[in-house]
C-alpha cells in the first residue's frame, strides 16, 4: 500500500510560520553563497573584482526578470510572455537609439514603457475580462514575437556604447559593479512596494482572491497593477540586456522563459501565489548563472551537461526545501510509522475485523441507493457547465474551417482536408490527454518535450525497420513513457517538489539519455507498418484516424466516467480536501504523470512514424500548443475544470488554423500575431459565455 | 681566443635556453574551448563530431586540450559561458554563436584580454573575431536559381523557410525571393516555417497538402526537407520520375535520393534510396567546427590569418552526385559525396563533410568523431 500524501499539517505556531515564510529566502542565499564559494574553490585563482563584475551583469537579466515572473506568480498567475517582451524591448532599442544623451535617456524610458504596455495589455483582459493568465500571456507571447520580427527580421542594430557603460560598466570602479546597483535599486521598489496597499493586497491575492475580494481588495485594479508591473520589470530587463550585448536580436529573450521560471523556483517561491517575495528569485538566477561556470570548471561533458543542470536544479530546490515540514521528512515519518504499524501487526490490511465486510455492503448499498431516485435532471442542467466551455472552442473551429473554404478551397466538403487534420491533430489530441490531465491537477508537465524526443529515438533504434522488432519494442517504449511520468510524479509526490522544477529537470535529464543513447545521430528508422500506420490508408483514411476513434472515447471515459477522474477532479480543486475525503492524492497524482508520460511516449511513437525516423529535438515544438490546447479547450489552468472533448476542439481549433496560415504566403510574423489574436478570440469567446 | 671560447660558451648557453624553451613550449599545451549552442539536432551533434575529431588527430592531439561546452538556446549563458572560459585561462575559444550580435561585447572583452575567437557555422559582428562559414546569400540565391531554370521560368512552387529571426534564414530566403520576383510566372503558392528539420517539414507539408494536391504544385524551395518531401510524393503515389524538382537540403538521405534509380547502395531501403530525384543540394557544412579548431591553433602558432573564412558552398546536383564506398577523406577527395545507409542509418545526417582544408577529417569523424588515421 502506497502512502498517501497527506496536506502539510499546517496550523502551528505563527513564530514558526514566520520563519517558514522566510526558510525559502534564507535557504535560496545559502544555495548561492554554497555555489559561489565552490566555484571559487575549484576555479584557478582567487575571485576577482572583474569576476564579480561579469557575474553580476550576466545574471542580471534573469534576475530582472525572474522579478517580474515573481510578481505575478505571488498574485496566483502565471506570465508566459516575458521573454517575448524581453526581445521586443530589445529592438526597439537596437533600431531606434542614437548616440546622444537625450535619445539613450529617451529610448531606455522607451523601452520600459514597452514592457509597462504589454503588462497592461496582459492585465486588462486578465484583470478587466478575467480571462486566465496563462492562455492570455500565451497569446501576447505570440503577438509579441509576431511585432518583434516586424521591427527586426534578423540580429543587427548598434547600441551606442554610452548605455553600455552607463547600466553595464561600473557604478564604483574596481568597487561596484552598475547592475548590482541596478538589481539592490529594483529590490528597494519592492521593499517599498511591499510594505504599501497595494502588497497586502498582492499576497492576498495570491492566497486566496474570494477572501481578498471580501476583505476590500480592488481585486481589479490591483491585479492589473500587478502585470503592468510585472511588464516594467520585463522592460527593464530587456534594457539591460540591450545594454549588455550592445545590439540587437529579435530572438534573444524568448528562450529565457524556461529559465525564468526555474530561477523562481530555486528562489524559494512557492508557484500559486501568497508565498514568497522578489529577493529570492535574484539569488536564484545567479544560482543559475553560476551552473554555467560550475559545469565548465568541472569540466562535464556536452552530453551530459543538461543531465547535470537538472539534477542541480532538484538538489538546490530540495536543499530548499528540506525541514521538518518538508514533503521527504513527512513521508519518511509515515513511512516508519508504517512499519512500526506493520510489525505491531496493527495495519488496517492486517487486521482480520469486521470493516472490511462492512464497507464491501456499503459499497454495494450506495449505487443502489441512489440509482432509482426518479427522474434523471435535464440534458442541459448535467452538461450545461461542459458545454459552455467546450463549445466556444468547436465554434472558432467552424469560423476557421470556412475561412479556409474561402481563402484556399477545398476545405469543407474535402474529406482529405478533415483527414489531414485528424492525423496532424492526433499527435496534440493524445498529448492533451496526459498534459489536460495534469493541469487538471493543477500541475504542469514540462518533461514532454524530451519524452517524445527520447521515445521516438528509442523506438527507431530498436525497431531498425523490422516489423517483428515492433512487436517488444512498442509495449517496451510505452513502458519507458509511463516510467518516466512515474519518476516525475514520485518527485513531486514524495520528494514534495513542485511539478515545474520536477518536470523541468526530467526534461533536462531525458535530453541527456537520448544524446548518450544516440551517439548524437539517432540510428534507426520506423518499421514499414508503423509508417503505413500514420501515412497509409485504411478504409479511405489514414489508420490512424482509427486509433483516434477509439482514443477519444476512451479518454472521455477515462476522465468523466472512472474513479481516476473523478479523484483527478477532486485533487484539482482542492488537493487538501481531496485528501481529507480520502482519495489517495499520491497515488491518484503517481498515475497522473504516469499517464501524461505513457502519452507523450505514444506521440513520440507516432511522430516516429509519421517522419519515418526519429530526430533529435522533435518534441520541442510540442511544449506549448499542449498547454495552448488544454486552455483553450476551456480547463481551468489552476485545476479542477475542464473537459477532455472540450480540449479536443481546442486540439482541432489550433491545426485548423495552422493549416490554414501554412497554406498562405503570409510573413512568419503576421502568422505569430494573428495565433495569438485568434487563441486570444477564443478565450474571449469563452469567458462571455461562461459568465 | 679567450673571446672566442666565451662567445662559444655564450652561444651553447644560448642553444640550451632555446632548447629548454621550445621543450617547454611542446609540453604546454593551447587551452582552447568549445562554446556550442544547443546539442539536441542532428547538425549541431555532427559539428560537435567533428571538432572532437579535429582535436583527436595526431597533428592537434600533443598541442590542443580542448573542452567542450553546451550553452543551450540562450545567448545570456553563453554570454557567461564565454567570461568564464576567458576567466578560466583559455588560450583560444571556439564558438557556434546562438547570436552573431549578442556577443559582441563579450568577445570583445575576450580578445582584449588576448584570447583568439573563432566563430563557426553562424557570424560574430564584432571585428576582433575570426568568422568560418558559407555565403548565405550565395546559398539562397544559387538554389533558386536552378530552380528557376529547372521551371524554364514559371510556375507554382512551396517556400519552406528557417528558423525565422535568424540571420541565415532571413539570408537564404531573402537571396531566393529577389530571384523568384525576376521570373513573374514563377508564384509562391505557400510559404511555411520549416525550423531546418525533417520532422517539422513533414508536418507543415501536410499542412500545405490538406487543402492542396501534389499536382498544383511544380517546384519545391526548402532549406531542409527535400528527402521528406519526396518520401510523402512517393506515399501519395507519384512514380520516382514524377518527382518534383527540390533546391535545398544537404541530409544524406537526400543525397542517395539523388542517385540513378539503378545504383547499387549497400543499405538502403525507400524512402532513402536512390530515385534520380532532381536536386541541388547544399548545407551549412558540419566541418567548420574543425576547421575552426584548425583556425584557431594555427592563429596561435602565429600564422597569418584572414579574419574571415567564406567557406566554398558545398553544391551537388543529378551531375555531380557520386556515391563513397568507404567515407574516406581520400575518397571524397576524387568526388564522392553520398554516403551509403548502411554506414550512415539517420537518412537526416549532413552529407556536406567534405573539405579540402581538414584532410583530418572524414566520415568517421562526422559520425563517431574519430579522425582520419593513416
Amino acid at each position: 500500500m502506497a502512502v498517501g500524501s497527506l496536506p502539510a499539517p499546517r496550523p502551528r505556531a505563527r513564530g514558526s510560520l514566520r520563519l517558514g515564510r522566510h526558510r525559502g529566502l534564507i535557504m535560496a542565499i545559502a544555495v548561492f553563497c554554497l555555489l559561489f564559494l565552490i566555484v571559487d574553490w575549484i576555479s584557478a585563482g582567487p575571485i576577482s573584482y572583474f569576476e564579480v563584475s561579469f557575474l553580476s551583469s550576466g545574471g542580471a537579466t534573469l534576475a530582472i526578470a525572474a522579478m517580474g515572473a515573481t510578481l505575478v506568480i505571488l498574485s496566483g498567475g502565471f506570465d508566459l510572455s516575458a521573454g517575448a517582451v524581453i526581445s521586443l524591448v530589445n529592438v526597439v532599442l537596437a533600431s531606434h537609439m542614437q548616440d546622444t544623451p537625450s535619445s539613450i535617456l529617451l529610448w531606455s524610458l522607451a523601452g520600459i514603457g514597452v514592457g509597462l504596455a504589454t503588462g497592461a495589455f496582459n492585465g486588462f483582459f486578465i484583470a478587466v475580462l478575467r480571462l486566465q493568465p496563462i492562455v492570455v500571456t500565451l497569446s501576447t507571447m505570440f503577438i509579441v514575437q509576431g511585432l518583434t520580427l516586424l521591427v527586426m527580421d534578423k540580429p543587427g542594430g548598434m547600441i551606442p556604447y554610452g548605455l553600455t557603460g552607463l547600466l553595464a560598466g561600473d557604478a564604483i570602479p574596481n568597487w561596484l559593479p552598475m547592475p548590482l546597483v541596478l538589481v539592490a535599486g529594483l529590490l528597494g521598489l519592492w521593499w517599498l512596494l511591499k510594505r504599501s496597499r497595494f502588497g497586502v493586497a498582492l499576497y492576498a491575492l495570491g492566497s486566496d482572491p474570494a477572501a481578498a475580494t471580501a476583505a476590500g481588495v480592488r481585486v481589479r485594479r490591483d491585479l492589473f497593477l500587478v502585470y503592468t508591473l510585472a511588464g516594467g520589470f520585463y522592460g527593464v530587463a530587456g534594457l539591460f540586456i540591450t545594454a549588455q550585448t550592445g545590439s540587437g536580436d529579435p530572438l534573444v529573450g524568448n528562450p529565457m522563459l524556461l529559465q525564468i521560471f526555474a530561477a523562481v523556483v530555486v528562489g524559494g517561491v512557492r508557484l500559486g501565489g501568497g508565498r514568497g517575495g522578489l529577493t529570492g528569485p535574484v539569488f536564484g538566477a545567479y544560482t543559475l548563472m553560476l551552473v554555467v561556470n560550475i559545469l565548465l570548471v568541472l569540466n562535464v561533458s556536452a552530453y551530459y551537461s543538461t543531465v547535470a543542470e537538472g539534477l542541480i536544479l532538484i538538489l538546490a530546490v530540495l536543499g530548499a526545501s528540506l525541514s521538518r515540514d518538508s514533503s521527504l521528512a513527512q513521508h519518511l515519518r509515515l513511512g516508519r510509522a508504517k512499519l512500526a504499524a506493520w510489525g505491531a501487526g496493527s495495519l488496517p490490511g492486517q487486521r482480520q475485523t469486521q470493516p472490511p465486510r462492512l464497507r464491501l455492503d456499503g459499497a454495494a448499498a450506495a449505487p443502489a441507493a441512489s440509482q432509482p431516485t426518479g427522474v434523471l435532471p435535464g440534458f442541459w442542467l448535467r452538461h450545461g457547465e461542459t458545454l459552455r466551455h467546450a463549445l466556444p472552442a468547436y465554434v472558432c473551429l467552424l469560423v476557421v474551417v470556412l475561412v479556409t473554404q474561402l481563402v484556399l478551397g477545398h476545405a469543407l466538403f474535402s474529406p482529405k482536408y478533415y483527414n489531414a487534420l485528424i492525423v496532424l491533430g492526433s499527435f496534440m489530441a493524445i498529448l492533451a490527454l496526459g498534459q489536460g490531465t495534469v493541469i487538471l491537477t493543477g500541475g504542469l508537465d514540462l518533461s514532454v518535450p524530451w519524452t517524445i524526443g527520447l521515445s521516438g529515438i528509442l523506438l527507431t533504434g530498436i525497431v531498425a525497420g523490422s516489423d517483428a522488432a515492433l512487436l517488444y519494442a512498442l509495449p517496451l517504449v510505452l513502458a519507458i513513457g509511463a516510467l518516466i511520468g512515474l519518476v516525475n510524479g514520485l518527485g513531486i509526490v514524495v520528494l514534495g517538489l513542485s511539478p515545474i522544477v520536477m518536470t523541468l529537470a526530467t526534461n533536462g535529464i531525458l535530453q541527456g539519455l537520448a544524446l548518450v543513447y544516440s551517439g548524437g545521430t539517432p540510428a534507426g528508422f520506423a518499421s514499414p507498418s508503423l509508417r503505413w500506420f500514420m501515412t497509409g490508408s485504411l478504409l479511405g483514411v489514414t489508420p490512424v484516424v482509427w486509433l483516434m476513434a477509439l482514443f477519444v472515447p476512451a479518454a472521455v471515459l477515462l476522465l468523466g466516467r472512472t474513479p481516476f477522474g473523478r479523484r483527478v477532479y477532486g485533487i484539482g480543486n482542492s488537493q487538501r480536501v481531496a485528501a481529507l475525503s480520502g482519495i489517495q492524492t499520491g497515488k491518484t497524482l503517481l498515475g497522473v504523470y504516469a499517464l501524461s508520460g505513457f502519452c507523450a511516449a505514444l506521440v513520440g511513437v507516432l511522430l516516429a512514424g509519421f517522419s519515418g525516423q526519429a530526430s533529435l529535438g522533435m518534441g520541442d515544438d510540442y511544449l506549448l500548443p499542449s498547454i495552448a490546447v488544454v486552455v483553450v479547450g476551456g480547463a481551468l489552468i489552476t485545476g479542477g475544470r475542464g473537459h477532455y472533448l472540450g480540449i479536443l476542439g481546442g486540439v482541432l481549433l489550433l491545426t485548423a488554423l495552422q493549416t490554414l496560415l501554412a497554406g498562405t504566403t503570409l510573413p512568419y510574423a503576421t502568422r505569430a500575431i494573428l495565433f495569438g489574436l485568434v487563441v486570444l478570440g477564443a478565450v474571449m469567446a469563452l469567458r462571455e459565455r461562461a459568465s | 681566443m679567450k673571446a672566442l671560447s666565451r662567445c662559444a660558451a655564450a652561444g651553447a648557453l644560448a642553444m640550451l635556453v632555446a632548447g629548454l624553451a621550445t621543450s617547454a613550449m611542446a609540453q604546454e599545451k593551447f587551452k582552447i574551448f568549445l562554446s556550442m549552442s544547443y546539442i539536441g539536432n542532428d547538425w549541431q551533434a555532427e559539428a560537435a563530431n567533428m571538432v572532437k575529431a579535429m582535436a583527436a588527430h595526431p597533428s592537434l592531439a600533443d598541442k590542443v586540450d580542448l573542452q567542450i561546452q553546451v550553452a543551450g538556446p540562450n545567448a545570456q549563458r553563453q554570454i557567461q559561458q564565454i567570461n568564464s572560459m576567458v576567466q578560466a585561462g583559455a588560450d583560444a575559444i571556439v564558438t557556434f554563436p546562438i547570436s552573431p550580435t549578442a556577443l559582441n561585447n563579450v568577445v570583445k572583452n575576450a580578445c582584449d584580454k588576448g584570447v583568439t575567437v573563432v566563430a563557426y557555422d553562424a557570424e560574430i559582428t564584432e571585428p576582433c573575431a575570426y568568422n568560418v562559414h558559407i555565403d548565405q546569400l550565395e546559398a539562397g540565391r544559387v538554389t533558386a536559381e536552378w530552380l528557376a531554370e529547372r521551371l524554364g521560368g514559371k510556375g507554382n512552387i512551396v517556400v519552406l523557410t528557417g528558423v525565422p529571426g535568424t540571420s541565415v534564414d532571413t539570408q537564404r530566403t531573402q537571396a531566393a525571393k529577389e530571384v523568384f520576383a525576376k521570373h513573374p510566372d514563377m508564384k509562391i503558392v505557400a510559404e511555411a516555417v520549416g525550423m531546418w528539420s525533417q520532422a517539422v517539414t513533414r508536418t507543415e507539408l501536410s499542412k500545405i497538402l490538406a487543402t492542396r494536391s501534389w499536382d498544383d504544385i511544380d517546384g519545391l524551395w526548402l532549406q531542409v526537407g527535400c528527402f521528406t518531401a519526396n518520401a510523402m510524393q512517393l506515399e501519395a503515389g507519384k512514380k520516382p520520375e514524377e518527382l518534383l524538382p527540390c533546391a535545398g537540403e544537404g541530409s544524406n538521405g537526400g543525397r542517395v535520393q539523388m542517385l540513378a534509380a539503378d545504383t547499387q547502395v549497400e543499405g538502403a531501403e525507400c524512402p532513402y534510396c536512390p530515385l534520380a530525384a532532381p536536386r541541388i543540394s547544399y548545407a551549412s557544412p558540419p566541418y567548420s567546427g574543425g576547421l575552426a579548431l584548425k583556425l584557431a591553433v594555427a592563429i596561435l602558432e602565429g600564422k597569418q590569418v584572414e579574419k574571415t573564412t567564406i567557406l566554398p558552398l558545398p553544391i551537388v546536383t543529378n551531375d555531380t552526385i557520386k556515391l563513397c564506398e568507404t567515407g574516406s577523406w581520400q575518397e571524397m577527395n576524387n568526388g564522392c559525396n553520398a554516403f551509403p545507409p548502411s554506414f550512415v542509418p539517420n537518412p537526416g545526417w549532413f552529407a556536406s563533410i567534405f573539405s579540402k582544408e581538414t584532410p583530418e577529417l572524414g566520415m568517421q569523424a562526422a559520425l563517431v568523431g574519430q579522425p582520419e588515421l593513416e
